[in-house]
């Protein structure tokens, strides 16, 4: 009997050390995996991915559902305003249709300009049209998740814009996943002009709604209300799709307003330029799908 | 000797699985992209709730190489280049190790000292979660929008945490399993 009841007290009490080791375990387990993923980054690339595919169609399938529910909610709340929205938009139709038909006179001048000067166009653009079927928005990091992926000729680097402007750009891709960077995460740096000066910047974000222009050559001359637009520096990404419009401009600081609504993306467009510039000006460049390629 | 029907086998089965299933589930939910204002940035925080309430619960049945797996798995799915992968995973168990040290406390106590127990716990998950993103990517990091996160969650959590305790065993005892021997519920000594 005492012998059963030893044993049982050395039983329990080896069950308790084991159990205290656990925790300790798993913590150094947890810091393994932290410190493989500092130094290894391209494992871990490949596990995102992996774990990417896995779950997109999941998310797909709970993507519909849930783009309705946000249309009934954004429905409610649009139908409050429908009045002064419908002033809103005819006024601003009036102003576009203006716009249109100076763009038609420049495009025609133009056209006859580059014939006159014989100028070569860059590589033509092709898009690929992609639904959000998930957000990676958190307390650290912008960005959101694609249906599309390498199948269909995304690669890492590619634009990724809106009917407004500039989304962001592709920073992971998996077979028929792939994932956004917002520009306005934190660690998204955009090579810039300022539309009305011509003058270099580079645009970055900060995890906040309103994105940071550096590194100008003199910021005196931004004004607010001047639109920003990509200047193709770096090559990955075409010349001029518009990004924002300069709202506050202080003592050192420029802060630019994304024509990107971000809270209401459904559908985007991944903008295949031809010219992978992270690749590296050696290799060379991926067979481009047949333009206007549209998935679902 | 009871043999066991085909129904209780399944009933046995499901209640293994369901606090990793609902787990799962809310970490899945962190990448659903809805629009509801401060609601969808508490997504990603949400995973923290479950790991709580079922640590309260039932511990056993979610056992820390599982809360591991789904740690990392958070971190793979949501983090951005250069984030720490597993940092969730170490914020997980720390929870549910804080959770099962005080659980004889806090299975006893009413509802209001257990939000506090949660406000407490949820509030050191989320300062580690910052001071580890921030020292990894060695960049000031706006504490704010996880401080908002935070607050959000801590409103949320009398919607959500009764709704999840009820997949407590109906056990009158509600002890730990090692601690209760092998008395049955209901069952008298003579």
């Amino acid at each position: 009997m005492a012998i059963r009841d030893d044993f049982e007290v050395v039983a329990s009490q080896v069950r308790t050390v084991v159990q205290r080791f656990a925790l300790g375990l798993l913590v150094i387990v947890t810091f393994g995996v932290m410190l493989v993923g500092k130094a290894d980054t391209v494992l871990v690339e490949h596990a995102r991915v992996l774990a990417l595919d896995m779950v997109s169609p999941v998310l797909e399938a709970i993507a519909r559902p849930v783009a309705y529910a946000n249309r009934a909610i954004a429905d409610l709340r649009e139908f409050a305003s429908l009045r002064e929205e419908n002033a809103r938009l005819r006024e601003e139709n009036a102003r576009l249709l203006a716009w249109q038909t100076a763009a038609r006179r420049l495009e025609n001048e133009n056209e006859g300009l580059r014939s006159l000067a014989r100028f070569r166009e860059g590589p033509e653009a092709s898009f690929i049209t992609a639904r959000l079927v998930g957000d990676s928005v958190s307390a650290y990091m912008r960005g959101a998740l694609l249906n599309v992926g390498r199948r269909v000729g995304v690669a890492p680097g590619q634009a990724v814009v809106t009917g407004e402007g500039l989304a962001g750009r592709i920073a992971e891709v998996g077979e028929n996943s792939s994932r956004v960077l917002y520009v306005t995460d934190v660690n998204s740096r955009l090579p810039v002009l300022v539309e009305r000066t011509r003058e270099r910047a580079i645009l970055a974000g900060d995890n906040s709604p309103r994105l940071r222009l550096t590194l100008l050559q003199s910021i005196a001359g931004v004004q607010n209300g001047d639109r920003i637009i990509t200047s193709g520096h770096g090559g990955s990404f075409p010349v001029g799709i518009p990004v924002g419009e300069v709202v506050e401009t202080s003592e050192g600081s420029v802060r630019v307003r994304p024509f990107t609504d971000f809270s209401r993306l459904e559908f985007v467009r991944v903008v295949d330029y031809g010219v992978t510039g992270l690749v590296g000006p050696a290799a060379p460049a991926p067979a481009a799908p047949p333009a206007g390629v549209r998935v679902r | 000797m009871r043999t066991e029907g085909t129904l209780a086998i399944l009933d046995r089965w499901g209640r293994a699985a369901l606090p990793g299933t609902v787990l799962l589930f809310f970490v899945l939910l962190t990448l659903a992209p809805l629009r509801a204002p401060y609601l969808s940035d508490t997504l990603p925080l949400l995973p923290v709730l479950v790991v709580f309430q079922f640590s309260l619960a039932t511990p056993e049945r979610l056992p820390g190489p599982l809360l591991l797996v789904m740690g990392v798995l958070l971190d793979l799915l949501l983090g951005g280049p250069g984030a720490p992968v597993g940092v969730s995973a170490l914020g997980f168990i720390l929870v549910r190790a804080a959770v099962i040290a005080n659980r004889r406390y806090l299975v006893g106590v009413p509802f209001l000292f257990q939000w506090i127990g949660f406000c407490i716990l949820c509030w050191g998950y989320v300062a580690l979660i910052w001071a580890f993103t921030t020292l990894w990517t060695w960049a000031a990091i706006d504490p704010v929008p996880a401080m908002l996160q935070y607050v959000v969650m801590i409103v949320i959590y009398p919607l959500l945490a009764p709704l999840l305790a009820r997949v407590r065993a109906r056990d009158p005892l509600n002890v730990p399993e090692p601690s209760r021997g092998s008395a049955r519920p209901g069952e008298t000594t003579t």
